[in-house]
Protein backbone atom coordinates (compact mmCIF):
# COMPACT_ATOMS: atom_id res chain seq x y z
CA UNK A 1 0.00 0.00 0.00
CA UNK A 2 2.38 2.65 1.26
CA UNK A 3 5.08 1.92 -1.23
CA UNK A 4 7.60 4.39 -2.50
CA UNK A 5 6.38 4.49 -6.10
CA UNK A 6 2.91 5.59 -5.06
CA UNK A 7 4.33 8.30 -2.86
CA UNK A 8 6.72 9.62 -5.49
CA UNK A 9 3.99 9.45 -8.12
CA UNK A 10 1.60 11.46 -5.98
CA UNK A 11 4.30 13.98 -5.15
CA UNK A 12 5.07 14.46 -8.84
CA UNK A 13 1.46 14.84 -9.93
CA UNK A 14 0.75 17.00 -6.91
CA UNK A 15 3.55 19.39 -7.82
CA UNK A 16 2.36 19.56 -11.43
CA UNK A 17 -1.13 20.53 -10.27
CA UNK A 18 0.33 22.87 -7.69
CA UNK A 19 2.08 24.90 -10.37
CA UNK A 20 -1.29 25.53 -11.95
CA UNK A 21 -2.85 26.53 -8.64
CA UNK A 22 -0.02 29.00 -8.32
CA UNK A 23 -0.71 30.49 -11.75
CA UNK A 24 -4.39 30.84 -10.93
CA UNK A 25 -3.59 32.37 -7.55
CA UNK A 26 -0.98 34.88 -8.68
CA UNK A 27 -3.43 37.28 -10.28
CA UNK A 28 -5.87 36.91 -7.41
CA UNK A 29 -3.11 37.78 -5.00
CA UNK A 30 -2.05 40.74 -7.14
CA UNK A 31 -5.46 42.43 -7.20
CA UNK A 32 -5.97 41.76 -3.51
CA UNK A 33 -2.56 43.14 -2.61
CA UNK A 34 -2.30 46.10 -5.00
CA UNK A 35 -5.80 47.51 -5.10
CA UNK A 36 -7.48 45.82 -2.13
CA UNK A 37 -9.94 44.13 -4.46
CA UNK A 38 -10.88 40.54 -3.75
CA UNK A 39 -12.05 39.30 -7.09
CA UNK A 40 -14.52 36.49 -6.38
CA UNK A 41 -15.04 36.20 -10.13
CA UNK A 42 -11.34 35.46 -10.72
CA UNK A 43 -11.83 31.71 -11.11
CA UNK A 44 -14.93 32.27 -13.21
CA UNK A 45 -12.83 34.20 -15.74
CA UNK A 46 -10.35 31.35 -15.75
CA UNK A 47 -13.19 28.96 -16.44
CA UNK A 48 -14.33 31.17 -19.30
CA UNK A 49 -10.92 30.70 -20.93
CA UNK A 50 -11.25 26.94 -20.40
CA UNK A 51 -14.54 27.02 -22.28
CA UNK A 52 -13.07 29.12 -25.08
CA UNK A 53 -10.29 26.54 -25.37
CA UNK A 54 -12.88 23.75 -25.32
CA UNK A 55 -14.86 25.43 -28.06
CA UNK A 56 -11.82 26.17 -30.18
CA UNK A 57 -10.73 22.55 -29.92
CA UNK A 58 -14.07 20.91 -30.59
CA UNK A 59 -15.41 23.26 -33.25
CA UNK A 60 -12.29 24.26 -35.14
CA UNK A 61 -9.64 21.84 -33.96
CA UNK A 62 -7.49 24.63 -32.49
CA UNK A 63 -5.00 23.50 -29.87
CA UNK A 64 -5.89 24.82 -26.38
CA UNK A 65 -2.50 26.52 -26.10
CA UNK A 66 -3.14 28.41 -29.34
CA UNK A 67 -6.58 29.46 -28.12
CA UNK A 68 -4.81 31.45 -25.43
CA UNK A 69 -3.74 33.92 -28.11
CA UNK A 70 -7.42 34.75 -28.48
CA UNK A 71 -8.67 34.40 -24.92
CA UNK A 72 -5.88 36.19 -23.07
CA UNK A 73 -6.14 39.52 -24.95
CA UNK A 74 -9.91 39.20 -24.68
CA UNK A 75 -9.75 38.71 -20.92
CA UNK A 76 -7.20 41.50 -20.57
CA UNK A 77 -9.50 43.97 -22.31
CA UNK A 78 -12.49 42.69 -20.30
CA UNK A 79 -10.47 43.29 -17.17
CA UNK A 80 -9.72 46.88 -18.21
CA UNK A 81 -13.42 47.52 -18.80
CA UNK A 82 -14.48 45.91 -15.53
CA UNK A 83 -12.00 48.02 -13.65
CA UNK A 84 -13.01 51.19 -15.44
CA UNK A 85 -16.77 50.78 -15.16
CA UNK A 86 -17.26 48.77 -11.96
CA UNK A 87 -14.27 48.67 -9.65
CA UNK A 88 -13.58 52.40 -9.91
CA UNK A 89 -17.06 53.11 -8.57
CA UNK A 90 -16.36 51.39 -5.29
CA UNK A 91 -12.83 52.67 -4.65
CA UNK A 92 -14.31 55.48 -2.61
CA UNK A 93 -16.45 53.24 -0.40
CA UNK A 94 -15.67 52.85 3.27
CA UNK A 95 -14.61 49.24 3.16
CA UNK A 96 -13.34 48.56 -0.34
CA UNK A 97 -12.40 44.92 0.27
CA UNK A 98 -15.88 43.91 1.37
CA UNK A 99 -17.54 46.07 -1.28
CA UNK A 100 -15.39 44.47 -3.97
CA UNK A 101 -16.24 41.00 -2.69
CA UNK A 102 -19.95 41.68 -3.04
CA UNK A 103 -19.53 43.35 -6.42
CA UNK A 104 -17.50 40.51 -7.89
CA UNK A 105 -19.77 37.94 -6.26
CA UNK A 106 -22.50 39.37 -8.46
CA UNK A 107 -20.14 39.23 -11.43
CA UNK A 108 -19.31 35.59 -10.70
CA UNK A 109 -23.01 34.67 -10.56
CA UNK A 110 -23.58 36.39 -13.90
CA UNK A 111 -20.59 34.68 -15.54
CA UNK A 112 -21.55 31.27 -14.17
CA UNK A 113 -25.05 31.53 -15.53
CA UNK A 114 -23.92 32.84 -18.90
CA UNK A 115 -21.65 29.80 -19.11
CA UNK A 116 -24.56 27.58 -18.07
CA UNK A 117 -26.63 29.02 -20.90
CA UNK A 118 -23.85 28.75 -23.45
CA UNK A 119 -22.38 25.36 -22.53
CA UNK A 120 -25.00 23.59 -20.33
CA UNK A 121 -24.14 22.07 -16.92
CA UNK A 122 -22.54 18.96 -18.52
CA UNK A 123 -19.03 18.07 -17.43
CA UNK A 124 -16.53 18.93 -20.17
CA UNK A 125 -13.07 17.59 -20.72
CA UNK A 126 -10.37 18.86 -23.03
CA UNK A 127 -9.16 15.87 -25.01
CA UNK A 128 -6.33 16.55 -27.41
CA UNK A 129 -4.37 14.15 -29.58
CA UNK A 130 -1.66 14.03 -26.89
CA UNK A 131 -4.00 13.69 -23.90
CA UNK A 132 -3.40 9.98 -23.56
CA UNK A 133 0.35 10.18 -24.07
CA UNK A 134 2.78 10.21 -21.19
CA UNK A 135 6.45 10.20 -20.34
CA UNK A 136 7.74 7.30 -18.27
CA UNK A 137 10.57 7.90 -15.85
CA UNK A 138 11.11 4.42 -14.51
CA UNK A 139 7.75 3.64 -12.88
CA UNK A 140 6.72 7.27 -12.57
CA UNK A 141 4.19 8.46 -15.12
CA UNK A 142 4.06 12.08 -16.25
CA UNK A 143 1.20 12.88 -18.56
CA UNK A 144 2.10 15.20 -21.43
CA UNK A 145 -0.96 17.37 -20.83
CA UNK A 146 -0.09 17.83 -17.16
CA UNK A 147 3.45 18.72 -18.13
CA UNK A 148 2.18 21.27 -20.67
CA UNK A 149 -0.05 22.84 -18.04
CA UNK A 150 2.89 23.05 -15.67
CA UNK A 151 5.14 24.64 -18.28
CA UNK A 152 2.37 27.11 -19.04
CA UNK A 153 2.26 28.04 -15.34
CA UNK A 154 5.99 28.59 -15.17
CA UNK A 155 5.83 30.84 -18.25
CA UNK A 156 2.83 32.70 -16.85
CA UNK A 157 4.29 33.31 -13.41
CA UNK A 158 7.69 34.30 -14.83
CA UNK A 159 6.00 36.76 -17.19
CA UNK A 160 4.17 38.41 -14.30
CA UNK A 161 7.35 38.44 -12.25
CA UNK A 162 9.36 40.01 -15.07
CA UNK A 163 6.62 42.53 -15.69
CA UNK A 164 6.51 43.58 -12.03
CA UNK A 165 10.25 43.80 -11.50
CA UNK A 166 11.68 44.82 -14.87
CA UNK A 167 9.23 47.14 -16.59
CA UNK A 168 8.33 50.70 -15.77
CA UNK A 169 4.61 49.98 -15.47
CA UNK A 170 5.35 46.98 -13.32
CA UNK A 171 7.47 49.04 -10.99
CA UNK A 172 4.64 51.56 -10.81
CA UNK A 173 2.28 48.73 -9.82
CA UNK A 174 4.62 47.72 -7.01
CA UNK A 175 5.02 51.30 -5.91
CA UNK A 176 1.25 51.72 -5.78
CA UNK A 177 1.00 48.63 -3.65
CA UNK A 178 3.59 49.80 -1.13
CA UNK A 179 2.36 53.36 -0.82
CA UNK A 180 -0.43 54.65 -3.07
CA UNK A 181 -0.08 58.28 -2.03
CA UNK A 182 3.68 58.29 -2.37
CA UNK A 183 3.40 56.70 -5.79
CA UNK A 184 0.85 59.28 -6.88
CA UNK A 185 3.20 62.05 -5.75
CA UNK A 186 5.92 60.56 -7.95
CA UNK A 187 3.66 60.95 -10.96
CA UNK A 188 2.18 57.46 -11.09
CA UNK A 189 -1.29 57.46 -12.60
CA UNK A 190 -3.00 55.26 -10.00
CA UNK A 191 -6.16 54.57 -12.01
CA UNK A 192 -4.22 53.58 -15.11
CA UNK A 193 -1.78 51.39 -13.20
CA UNK A 194 -4.56 49.60 -11.30
CA UNK A 195 -6.45 49.11 -14.53
CA UNK A 196 -3.48 47.43 -16.19
CA UNK A 197 -2.78 45.30 -13.13
CA UNK A 198 -6.41 44.19 -13.03
CA UNK A 199 -6.44 43.31 -16.72
CA UNK A 200 -3.22 41.37 -16.31
CA UNK A 201 -4.58 39.49 -13.30
CA UNK A 202 -7.68 38.40 -15.17
CA UNK A 203 -5.62 37.38 -18.21
CA UNK A 204 -3.39 35.26 -15.96
CA UNK A 205 -6.47 33.51 -14.59
CA UNK A 206 -7.31 32.61 -18.19
CA UNK A 207 -3.96 30.88 -18.63
CA UNK A 208 -4.49 29.09 -15.32
CA UNK A 209 -7.98 28.06 -16.36
CA UNK A 210 -6.75 26.45 -19.57
CA UNK A 211 -3.91 24.71 -17.75
CA UNK A 212 -6.34 23.32 -15.17
CA UNK A 213 -8.78 22.24 -17.87
CA UNK A 214 -6.05 19.92 -19.17
CA UNK A 215 -6.22 17.95 -15.93
CA UNK A 216 -9.73 18.08 -14.58
CA UNK A 217 -13.14 17.96 -16.15
CA UNK A 218 -15.09 21.14 -15.56
CA UNK A 219 -18.60 22.54 -15.63
CA UNK A 220 -19.83 26.08 -14.95
CA UNK A 221 -20.12 25.73 -11.15
CA UNK A 222 -16.54 24.38 -10.92
CA UNK A 223 -15.22 27.87 -10.39
CA UNK A 224 -16.57 27.81 -6.83
CA UNK A 225 -14.21 24.98 -5.94
CA UNK A 226 -11.36 26.67 -7.78
CA UNK A 227 -12.05 29.77 -5.72
CA UNK A 228 -11.40 27.87 -2.51
CA UNK A 229 -8.02 26.85 -3.93
CA UNK A 230 -7.35 30.49 -4.80
CA UNK A 231 -8.02 31.54 -1.24
CA UNK A 232 -5.81 28.73 0.00
CA UNK A 233 -2.95 29.74 -2.29
CA UNK A 234 -3.18 33.42 -1.44
CA UNK A 235 -3.71 33.04 2.28
CA UNK A 236 -0.96 30.48 2.69
CA UNK A 237 1.42 32.44 0.49
CA UNK A 238 0.64 35.86 1.90
CA UNK A 239 -1.51 38.45 0.14
CA UNK A 240 0.24 40.19 -2.73
CA UNK A 241 3.35 38.05 -2.77
CA UNK A 242 4.24 36.53 -6.15
CA UNK A 243 6.88 34.15 -4.85
CA UNK A 244 4.66 33.30 -1.89
CA UNK A 245 1.86 32.34 -4.27
CA UNK A 246 4.22 30.20 -6.33
CA UNK A 247 5.54 28.33 -3.31
CA UNK A 248 2.18 27.91 -1.62
CA UNK A 249 0.64 26.74 -4.89
CA UNK A 250 3.23 23.96 -5.10
CA UNK A 251 2.73 23.15 -1.42
CA UNK A 252 -1.03 22.87 -1.77
CA UNK A 253 -0.65 20.79 -4.90
CA UNK A 254 1.66 18.52 -2.92
CA UNK A 255 -0.88 18.17 -0.09
CA UNK A 256 -3.66 17.50 -2.58
CA UNK A 257 -1.57 14.92 -4.40
CA UNK A 258 -0.56 13.09 -1.24
CA UNK A 259 -4.02 13.17 0.27
CA UNK A 260 -5.38 11.82 -3.03
CA UNK A 261 -3.23 8.77 -2.48
CA UNK A 262 -4.07 8.16 1.16
CA UNK A 263 -7.53 9.58 1.87
CA UNK A 264 -10.94 8.59 0.61
CA UNK A 265 -12.09 10.95 -2.14
CA UNK A 266 -14.98 12.55 -0.30
CA UNK A 267 -12.90 13.67 2.67
CA UNK A 268 -10.20 15.49 0.68
CA UNK A 269 -12.20 18.68 0.37
CA UNK A 270 -13.05 18.59 4.07
CA UNK A 271 -9.33 18.33 4.70
CA UNK A 272 -8.54 21.28 2.44
CA UNK A 273 -11.28 23.53 3.83
CA UNK A 274 -10.22 22.56 7.34
CA UNK A 275 -6.62 23.40 6.47
CA UNK A 276 -7.67 26.80 5.17
CA UNK A 277 -9.66 27.49 8.34
CA UNK A 278 -6.77 26.47 10.56
CA UNK A 279 -4.26 28.61 8.64
CA UNK A 280 -6.62 31.56 8.73
CA UNK A 281 -7.05 31.21 12.46
CA UNK A 282 -3.40 30.69 13.27
CA UNK A 283 -1.55 32.83 10.77
CA UNK A 284 -3.89 34.94 8.59
CA UNK A 285 -1.00 36.99 7.21
CA UNK A 286 0.37 33.96 5.37
CA UNK A 287 3.15 31.49 6.03
CA UNK A 288 5.76 33.11 3.79
CA UNK A 289 5.21 36.77 4.50
CA UNK A 290 8.36 38.54 5.51
CA UNK B 1 -39.96 55.41 17.09
CA UNK B 2 -43.22 54.37 15.56
CA UNK B 3 -45.76 57.18 15.48
CA UNK B 4 -49.48 56.87 16.24
CA UNK B 5 -50.73 56.49 12.68
CA UNK B 6 -48.01 54.04 11.69
CA UNK B 7 -48.67 52.03 14.83
CA UNK B 8 -52.32 51.76 13.86
CA UNK B 9 -51.40 50.64 10.34
CA UNK B 10 -48.89 48.13 11.65
CA UNK B 11 -51.51 46.68 14.00
CA UNK B 12 -53.89 46.11 11.09
CA UNK B 13 -51.22 44.57 8.85
CA UNK B 14 -50.30 42.10 11.57
CA UNK B 15 -53.95 41.36 12.35
CA UNK B 16 -54.61 40.79 8.65
CA UNK B 17 -51.64 38.42 8.39
CA UNK B 18 -52.86 36.50 11.45
CA UNK B 19 -56.39 35.94 10.18
CA UNK B 20 -55.31 35.40 6.57
CA UNK B 21 -55.37 31.55 6.76
CA UNK B 22 -58.97 31.65 8.00
CA UNK B 23 -60.24 33.00 4.69
CA UNK B 24 -58.62 29.98 3.02
CA UNK B 25 -56.33 31.49 0.38
CA UNK B 26 -54.81 29.13 -2.20
CA UNK B 27 -52.12 26.89 -0.67
CA UNK B 28 -49.59 28.27 -3.13
CA UNK B 29 -50.16 31.77 -1.83
CA UNK B 30 -49.77 30.63 1.75
CA UNK B 31 -46.52 28.84 0.89
CA UNK B 32 -45.19 31.95 -0.81
CA UNK B 33 -45.80 34.08 2.28
CA UNK B 34 -44.31 31.29 4.38
CA UNK B 35 -41.15 31.49 2.30
CA UNK B 36 -41.04 35.27 2.75
CA UNK B 37 -41.32 34.77 6.53
CA UNK B 38 -38.47 32.27 6.40
CA UNK B 39 -36.21 34.77 4.64
CA UNK B 40 -37.25 37.56 7.01
CA UNK B 41 -36.19 35.39 9.94
CA UNK B 42 -32.92 34.39 8.30
CA UNK B 43 -31.84 37.79 7.07
CA UNK B 44 -32.94 39.64 10.20
CA UNK B 45 -30.93 37.26 12.34
CA UNK B 46 -27.97 37.40 9.96
CA UNK B 47 -28.16 41.16 10.29
CA UNK B 48 -27.33 41.00 14.01
CA UNK B 49 -23.77 39.98 13.13
CA UNK B 50 -23.54 41.00 9.46
CA UNK B 51 -25.31 44.33 9.48
CA UNK B 52 -25.17 45.70 13.02
CA UNK B 53 -21.67 44.46 13.74
CA UNK B 54 -20.27 44.54 10.20
CA UNK B 55 -18.93 40.97 10.22
CA UNK B 56 -20.00 39.49 6.90
CA UNK B 57 -20.76 35.85 7.56
CA UNK B 58 -21.20 33.81 4.41
CA UNK B 59 -21.78 30.62 6.35
CA UNK B 60 -25.10 31.35 7.96
CA UNK B 61 -26.87 28.62 6.05
CA UNK B 62 -24.90 26.17 8.21
CA UNK B 63 -26.83 27.26 11.32
CA UNK B 64 -30.10 26.86 9.49
CA UNK B 65 -29.05 23.41 8.26
CA UNK B 66 -27.89 22.35 11.72
CA UNK B 67 -31.33 23.31 13.03
CA UNK B 68 -33.04 21.31 10.30
CA UNK B 69 -30.95 18.23 10.98
CA UNK B 70 -31.24 18.42 14.77
CA UNK B 71 -35.00 18.42 14.84
CA UNK B 72 -35.18 15.83 12.04
CA UNK B 73 -32.89 13.45 13.93
CA UNK B 74 -34.81 14.02 17.18
CA UNK B 75 -38.06 13.18 15.45
CA UNK B 76 -36.77 10.18 13.56
CA UNK B 77 -34.91 8.55 16.44
CA UNK B 78 -36.79 9.70 19.54
CA UNK B 79 -40.16 10.67 18.11
CA UNK B 80 -39.97 14.22 19.44
CA UNK B 81 -42.20 16.58 17.54
CA UNK B 82 -40.21 19.22 15.61
CA UNK B 83 -42.33 21.91 17.25
CA UNK B 84 -40.60 20.95 20.50
CA UNK B 85 -37.38 19.84 18.80
CA UNK B 86 -36.93 23.32 17.36
CA UNK B 87 -35.76 24.57 20.74
CA UNK B 88 -32.84 22.11 21.10
CA UNK B 89 -32.16 22.83 17.42
CA UNK B 90 -31.77 26.52 18.17
CA UNK B 91 -29.64 25.78 21.22
CA UNK B 92 -27.36 23.47 19.25
CA UNK B 93 -26.95 26.10 16.53
CA UNK B 94 -26.01 28.63 19.18
CA UNK B 95 -23.57 26.20 20.76
CA UNK B 96 -21.89 25.62 17.40
CA UNK B 97 -21.80 29.39 16.91
CA UNK B 98 -20.05 29.74 20.26
CA UNK B 99 -17.42 27.16 19.36
CA UNK B 100 -16.88 28.50 15.84
CA UNK B 101 -17.29 32.16 16.73
CA UNK B 102 -14.75 32.20 19.50
CA UNK B 103 -11.70 31.72 17.25
CA UNK B 104 -13.22 33.09 14.02
CA UNK B 105 -14.41 36.43 15.32
CA UNK B 106 -10.82 37.47 15.88
CA UNK B 107 -10.55 37.67 12.11
CA UNK B 108 -11.84 40.74 10.33
CA UNK B 109 -13.26 41.70 6.96
CA UNK B 110 -12.55 39.26 4.14
CA UNK B 111 -10.81 36.76 6.42
CA UNK B 112 -13.95 36.35 8.50
CA UNK B 113 -16.05 36.00 5.33
CA UNK B 114 -13.77 33.28 3.97
CA UNK B 115 -13.54 31.37 7.22
CA UNK B 116 -17.33 31.29 7.61
CA UNK B 117 -17.68 30.19 4.01
CA UNK B 118 -15.27 27.33 4.68
CA UNK B 119 -17.21 26.42 7.80
CA UNK B 120 -20.44 26.12 5.80
CA UNK B 121 -18.72 23.95 3.18
CA UNK B 122 -17.25 21.69 5.85
CA UNK B 123 -20.56 21.19 7.66
CA UNK B 124 -22.22 20.38 4.35
CA UNK B 125 -19.56 17.84 3.38
CA UNK B 126 -19.50 16.22 6.82
CA UNK B 127 -23.28 15.78 6.87
CA UNK B 128 -23.18 14.35 3.35
CA UNK B 129 -20.63 11.73 4.35
CA UNK B 130 -22.03 10.82 7.75
CA UNK B 131 -24.37 7.86 7.51
CA UNK B 132 -26.03 8.48 10.88
CA UNK B 133 -27.42 11.71 9.40
CA UNK B 134 -28.75 9.95 6.33
CA UNK B 135 -25.63 10.78 4.27
CA UNK B 136 -26.29 11.86 0.73
CA UNK B 137 -29.59 9.96 0.66
CA UNK B 138 -31.23 12.39 3.04
CA UNK B 139 -33.92 11.80 5.66
CA UNK B 140 -37.61 11.22 5.15
CA UNK B 141 -39.86 12.45 7.94
CA UNK B 142 -43.48 11.42 8.48
CA UNK B 143 -45.89 14.05 7.28
CA UNK B 144 -48.33 15.66 9.67
CA UNK B 145 -51.56 13.65 9.63
CA UNK B 146 -53.69 16.58 8.72
CA UNK B 147 -55.31 18.30 5.82
CA UNK B 148 -52.63 20.14 3.83
CA UNK B 149 -54.44 23.47 4.11
CA UNK B 150 -54.56 23.20 7.92
CA UNK B 151 -50.98 22.03 8.32
CA UNK B 152 -49.74 24.80 6.02
CA UNK B 153 -51.72 27.29 8.10
CA UNK B 154 -50.08 26.06 11.28
CA UNK B 155 -46.59 26.47 9.81
CA UNK B 156 -47.62 29.86 8.47
CA UNK B 157 -48.76 31.08 11.89
CA UNK B 158 -45.61 29.84 13.63
CA UNK B 159 -43.33 31.52 11.13
CA UNK B 160 -45.41 34.68 11.29
CA UNK B 161 -44.95 34.71 15.06
CA UNK B 162 -41.20 34.09 14.72
CA UNK B 163 -40.84 36.85 12.11
CA UNK B 164 -42.65 39.38 14.29
CA UNK B 165 -40.56 38.30 17.25
CA UNK B 166 -37.24 38.66 15.43
CA UNK B 167 -38.15 41.99 13.83
CA UNK B 168 -39.14 43.51 17.18
CA UNK B 169 -36.19 41.88 18.88
CA UNK B 170 -33.84 43.34 16.29
CA UNK B 171 -35.44 46.78 16.65
CA UNK B 172 -35.09 46.55 20.42
CA UNK B 173 -31.43 45.56 20.12
CA UNK B 174 -30.64 48.36 17.71
CA UNK B 175 -31.76 50.98 20.19
CA UNK B 176 -30.31 49.60 23.40
CA UNK B 177 -26.80 49.66 24.77
CA UNK B 178 -25.90 46.29 23.27
CA UNK B 179 -26.86 47.47 19.78
CA UNK B 180 -24.96 50.71 20.16
CA UNK B 181 -21.90 48.71 21.15
CA UNK B 182 -22.28 46.62 18.01
CA UNK B 183 -22.60 49.78 15.91
CA UNK B 184 -19.41 51.08 17.48
CA UNK B 185 -17.64 47.88 16.42
CA UNK B 186 -18.97 48.29 12.90
CA UNK B 187 -17.82 51.87 12.60
CA UNK B 188 -14.37 51.41 14.12
CA UNK B 189 -13.49 48.40 16.21
CA UNK B 190 -10.15 49.71 17.45
CA UNK B 191 -11.64 52.95 18.68
CA UNK B 192 -14.48 51.01 20.30
CA UNK B 193 -11.91 48.97 22.17
CA UNK B 194 -10.14 52.04 23.47
CA UNK B 195 -13.49 53.30 24.76
CA UNK B 196 -13.66 50.29 27.09
CA UNK B 197 -16.21 48.44 24.97
CA UNK B 198 -15.62 44.72 25.41
CA UNK B 199 -15.72 44.04 21.69
CA UNK B 200 -14.99 40.34 21.70
CA UNK B 201 -17.73 39.75 24.26
CA UNK B 202 -20.30 41.74 22.27
CA UNK B 203 -19.31 40.07 19.00
CA UNK B 204 -19.67 36.54 20.33
CA UNK B 205 -23.04 37.39 21.87
CA UNK B 206 -24.27 38.83 18.58
CA UNK B 207 -22.98 35.79 16.71
CA UNK B 208 -24.70 33.37 19.09
CA UNK B 209 -27.99 35.25 18.87
CA UNK B 210 -27.77 35.39 15.10
CA UNK B 211 -27.33 31.61 15.00
CA UNK B 212 -30.17 30.87 17.43
CA UNK B 213 -33.09 32.02 15.28
CA UNK B 214 -31.99 30.25 12.07
CA UNK B 215 -31.65 27.11 14.19
CA UNK B 216 -35.22 27.39 15.45
CA UNK B 217 -36.58 28.26 12.02
CA UNK B 218 -34.64 25.33 10.55
CA UNK B 219 -36.03 23.00 13.19
CA UNK B 220 -39.57 23.80 12.15
CA UNK B 221 -38.72 23.97 8.48
CA UNK B 222 -37.56 20.32 8.69
CA UNK B 223 -41.15 19.28 9.44
CA UNK B 224 -42.44 21.55 6.69
CA UNK B 225 -40.37 20.08 3.87
CA UNK B 226 -40.32 16.56 5.42
CA UNK B 227 -37.61 15.41 2.99
CA UNK B 228 -34.22 16.59 4.15
CA UNK B 229 -31.14 16.55 1.99
CA UNK B 230 -27.80 18.36 2.48
CA UNK B 231 -28.06 19.90 -0.99
CA UNK B 232 -31.32 21.59 0.00
CA UNK B 233 -30.68 22.76 3.54
CA UNK B 234 -26.94 23.50 3.24
CA UNK B 235 -27.21 25.17 -0.15
CA UNK B 236 -24.60 27.93 -0.11
CA UNK B 237 -26.79 30.11 -2.31
CA UNK B 238 -29.17 30.46 0.66
CA UNK B 239 -26.28 32.07 2.54
CA UNK B 240 -25.64 34.41 -0.34
CA UNK B 241 -29.31 35.25 -0.68
CA UNK B 242 -29.57 36.14 3.00
CA UNK B 243 -26.59 38.48 2.70
CA UNK B 244 -27.99 40.05 -0.45
CA UNK B 245 -31.40 40.62 1.13
CA UNK B 246 -29.98 42.30 4.20
CA UNK B 247 -27.58 44.48 2.19
CA UNK B 248 -30.23 45.29 -0.38
CA UNK B 249 -32.49 46.67 2.32
CA UNK B 250 -29.61 48.18 4.28
CA UNK B 251 -27.78 46.36 7.01
CA UNK B 252 -27.38 49.07 9.59
CA UNK B 253 -31.05 49.16 10.55
CA UNK B 254 -33.67 46.58 11.58
CA UNK B 255 -35.97 47.66 8.74
CA UNK B 256 -33.40 46.91 6.00
CA UNK B 257 -33.44 43.10 6.06
CA UNK B 258 -37.22 43.10 6.51
CA UNK B 259 -37.78 45.16 3.37
CA UNK B 260 -34.96 43.43 1.49
CA UNK B 261 -36.36 39.98 2.27
CA UNK B 262 -39.89 40.93 1.21
CA UNK B 263 -38.85 42.61 -2.03
CA UNK B 264 -36.27 40.04 -3.12
CA UNK B 265 -38.45 37.02 -2.23
CA UNK B 266 -41.26 38.40 -4.37
CA UNK B 267 -38.88 39.34 -7.19
CA UNK B 268 -37.35 35.87 -6.99
CA UNK B 269 -40.77 34.22 -7.18
CA UNK B 270 -41.88 36.32 -10.14
CA UNK B 271 -38.60 35.78 -11.98
CA UNK B 272 -38.63 32.02 -11.45
CA UNK B 273 -42.23 31.85 -12.69
CA UNK B 274 -41.65 33.63 -15.95
CA UNK B 275 -38.09 33.17 -17.11
CA UNK B 276 -35.40 30.52 -17.15
CA UNK B 277 -33.58 30.12 -13.82
CA UNK B 278 -30.27 31.05 -15.46
CA UNK B 279 -31.64 34.40 -16.60
CA UNK B 280 -33.20 34.91 -13.18
CA UNK B 281 -29.81 34.37 -11.55
CA UNK B 282 -28.11 36.71 -14.02
CA UNK B 283 -30.56 39.40 -12.95
CA UNK B 284 -29.81 38.52 -9.34
CA UNK B 285 -26.09 38.90 -9.90
CA UNK B 286 -26.75 42.23 -11.58
CA UNK B 287 -28.73 43.35 -8.54
CA UNK B 288 -25.74 42.57 -6.31
CA UNK B 289 -23.65 44.90 -8.43
CA UNK B 290 -26.25 47.65 -8.64
CA UNK B 291 -26.76 47.58 -4.89
CA UNK B 292 -23.09 47.93 -4.09
CA UNK B 293 -22.36 50.56 -6.75
CA UNK B 294 -25.40 52.79 -6.46
CA UNK B 295 -26.79 52.24 -2.98
CA UNK B 296 -24.02 50.96 -0.72
CA UNK B 297 -26.17 51.72 2.34
CA UNK B 298 -29.19 49.82 1.06
CA UNK B 299 -32.49 50.75 -0.47
CA UNK B 300 -34.03 52.11 2.73
CA UNK B 301 -31.49 54.89 3.23
CA UNK B 302 -31.31 55.37 -0.56
CA UNK B 303 -35.03 56.20 -0.64
CA UNK B 304 -34.82 58.30 2.51
CA UNK B 305 -31.90 60.25 1.06
CA UNK B 306 -33.84 60.89 -2.14
CA UNK B 307 -36.78 62.26 -0.19
CA UNK B 308 -34.54 64.43 1.93
CA UNK B 309 -33.10 66.28 -1.08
Amino acid sequence: MFNLIVIIQSIVSGLLIGGIFALLGVGFSLTWGVMKVINIAHAAFGLLASYIAYWGLNLYGIDPILSLFLSLPLLFVTGLFIHRFLIQHITRSKDIIVASMILTFGLAIILENIMLLAWTPDERLITTSYSSKAIFLGDIIIRISNLLGFILSIIGISTIYLFLYHTKTGKAVRATWQDPEGAALQGVNLQKVSMIAFGLAIASSGAGGVALAYMYSFNPPSHNLWLIFLFLVVIVGGVGSIMGSAISGLLIGLITGLSNAFFPMQWINVLLFGLLMVILLIKPEGLFKK
Amino acid sequence: MIKGKAKFLLFFVILFLIILPLIKPPTYFLSLIFKIFLYIILSESWNLIGGFTGYLSFGHVAFFGIGVYTSAILMQNLGISPFIGALPAGILSSAVALIIGYPCLRLRGPYFAVVTLCFAFIVDLVVKNWNFLGGSEGIHLKLMEMDIQISRSIFYEIFLGLSILIVFFSRWIQNNKFGLGLAAIREDEDVAQTLCINTSDLKIKAFILSAFFPGIAGGIYAYYISYIHPDIVFDISISILIVLMALFGGGSSWSGPLIGAIILSIVNEILSLFIKPEFARIIYGGMFMIVIVFMPDGIVSFLKGERGK
